[in-house]
């Protein structure tokens, strides 16, 4: 469906949204979902109700959560305590999530300047593979590509490839600050979200502590970037002062746990003497295992998001520019 | 009628279903995958709740209760609220992995329809 010439652009722009997506066997995958949800369905039905009493997992983590932790906080106690070589595993499944992001989105090389592998490495590549389509005209220009530096820029301008980025680029793409209005709620906004953020780690009063304290963190530099642009937070947000203090947080989280194995013969187990309830040191390691989630979590989404925005380098060249 | 929440997640789960089995395009197969992850988020909170029970927080316990006493009274699953928060969390990162992904796919096949991504069939 296409707008005629004389239709106004607004007609044209409304038509072209109506367009059919193309979908994938919508029929098959109708029945499966119907056959899904009677399996579902059924389930639920049986599933406990409100009025139901509470789980003796549930119960005993509300009773212990005071004397033996020192808490009044009991989903804190079952995320850092009851549950804390669970929660370590999570933490650990977060960390890997983090180093695949890393992985698949840096360039190429991690070096400053142009280098040409791309053209490099073609004439050994034709040489071994003849059929890896490499071709002649790929080995003259690897050729020219070893010989002179200059040569190098001249294959550039002929065909470019994706080698014509600057490489080793870490970080998000520039971007441009916003609005003075933008500008001055983000001043106003940010030192409250980090002060609150940090607040729902530190005193452990709030579920979770880390986990929600780490995404507030998280946020507070995207809020950042997002307001003032890419320059107000390169000094901070890049790999190599991120990811040191992502890794310590998780040497944190290790040494804390392996230390109850160590100091009272079971890992995870609380081996600091219990505060007050309702002080800031109340909970014993809980306070520690949070603390360090906070780092965890917030470097790791931080890592993860910039990774993400900063993926501008492009591997394959395009087919087009081939011919 | 928490019974309405469960089947709400049910169908959030089923939509999130059909869109991850029919859909071509990668990024709406994610936000599939994401909308099946929400509705998990929906049924773990709808079946900690119970009525007339407070948050599991044992801080300033109403009518006069001590911390102990509430502990021992009604109070939501602590247990599955601990899940939900950690679910979301793993599913930011999880869903960050399927988008990079998606990105570097479409970069080097440039098309995100999983269709024309043949190169693993076979």
């Amino acid at each position: 469906m296409t707008a005629s010439p004389g239709q106004p652009a607004a007609e044209a722009v409304r038509a072209e949204r109506h367009e059919q997506e193309p979908t994938h066997r919508p029929v098959i995958g109708l029945v499966i979902v119907i056959g899904f949800a009677a399996v579902l369905a059924l389930a639920f039905v049986h599933l406990p109700r409100e009025q139901a009493p509470l789980p003796a997992a549930a119960r005993y983590a509300t009773q212990i959560a005071i004397p033996k932790w020192g808490t009044t906080e009991p989903v804190n106690e079952v995320v850092y305590g009851s549950r804390g070589f669970d929660t370590f595993g999570e933490t650990y499944l977060l960390l890997a999530a983090v180093v695949c992001v890393t992985m698949l989105s840096r360039p190429k090389e991690p070096r400053l300047g142009f280098i040409g592998e791309e053209a490099a490495g073609q004439k050994e590549q034709s040489e071994d593979d003849p059929s890896s389509g490499g071709g002649h005209a790929d080995a003259r220009e690897a050729e020219a590509a070893e010989t002179d530096d200059d040569q190098r820029t001249d294959v550039i301008t002929r065909r470019p490839t994706p080698d014509w980025q600057p490489l080793g680029q870490f970080g998000p793409e520039r971007s441009r600050a916003m609005t003075v209005i933008v500008r001055v709620a983000a001043r106003l906004a940010t030192p409250i979200l980090a002060v609150g953020g940090v607040y729902l780690a530190a005193w452990g009063y709030s579920p979770g502590g880390g986990f929600p304290a780490g995404a507030v963190i998280a946020g507070v530099a995207l809020l950042v970037y997002a307001a003032f642009g890419y320059d107000k937070v390169a000094r901070i947000v890049r790999p190599g002062v991120i990811e040191p203090i992502e890794l310590a947080g998780a040497l944190a989280i290790i040494t804390c746990e392996a230390l109850g194995l160590v100091l009272k013969g079971s890992f995870s187990a609380n081996w600091i003497p219990l505060a007050p309830l309702e002080t800031i040191r109340a909970g014993g390691i809980l306070q520690v295992f949070s603390g360090s989630e906070l780092v965890e979590v917030g470097t790791g989404l931080v890592l993860v998001i910039f990774a993400i925005l900063g993926m501008g380098h492009d591997w394959t060249p395009d087919e087009a520019d081939d011919q | 009628m928490i019974l309405v929440n469960y089947l709400a997640a049910g169908a959030l789960f089923c939509i999130g279903l059909y869109t991850v089995l029919t859909r071509r395009n990668l990024i709406k197969m994610i936000m599939g995958l994401s909308l099946m992850e929400s509705s998990t988020y929906l049924l773990l909170i709808s079946m900690a709740y119970r009525k007339r029970s407070t948050a599991p927080v044992l801080l300033n316990p109403p009518n006069g209760l001590t911390p102990t006493q509430l502990a021992h009274g009604d109070v939501a699953d602590p247990v599955l609220q601990n899940f939900c928060l950690t679910a979301i969390v793993i599913g930011v990162a999880v869903t960050a992995v399927f988008l990079t992904v998606a990105v570097r796919l479409s970069q080097h096949h440039r098309t995100l329809d999983s269709d024309r991504i043949r190169d693993l069939r076979g």
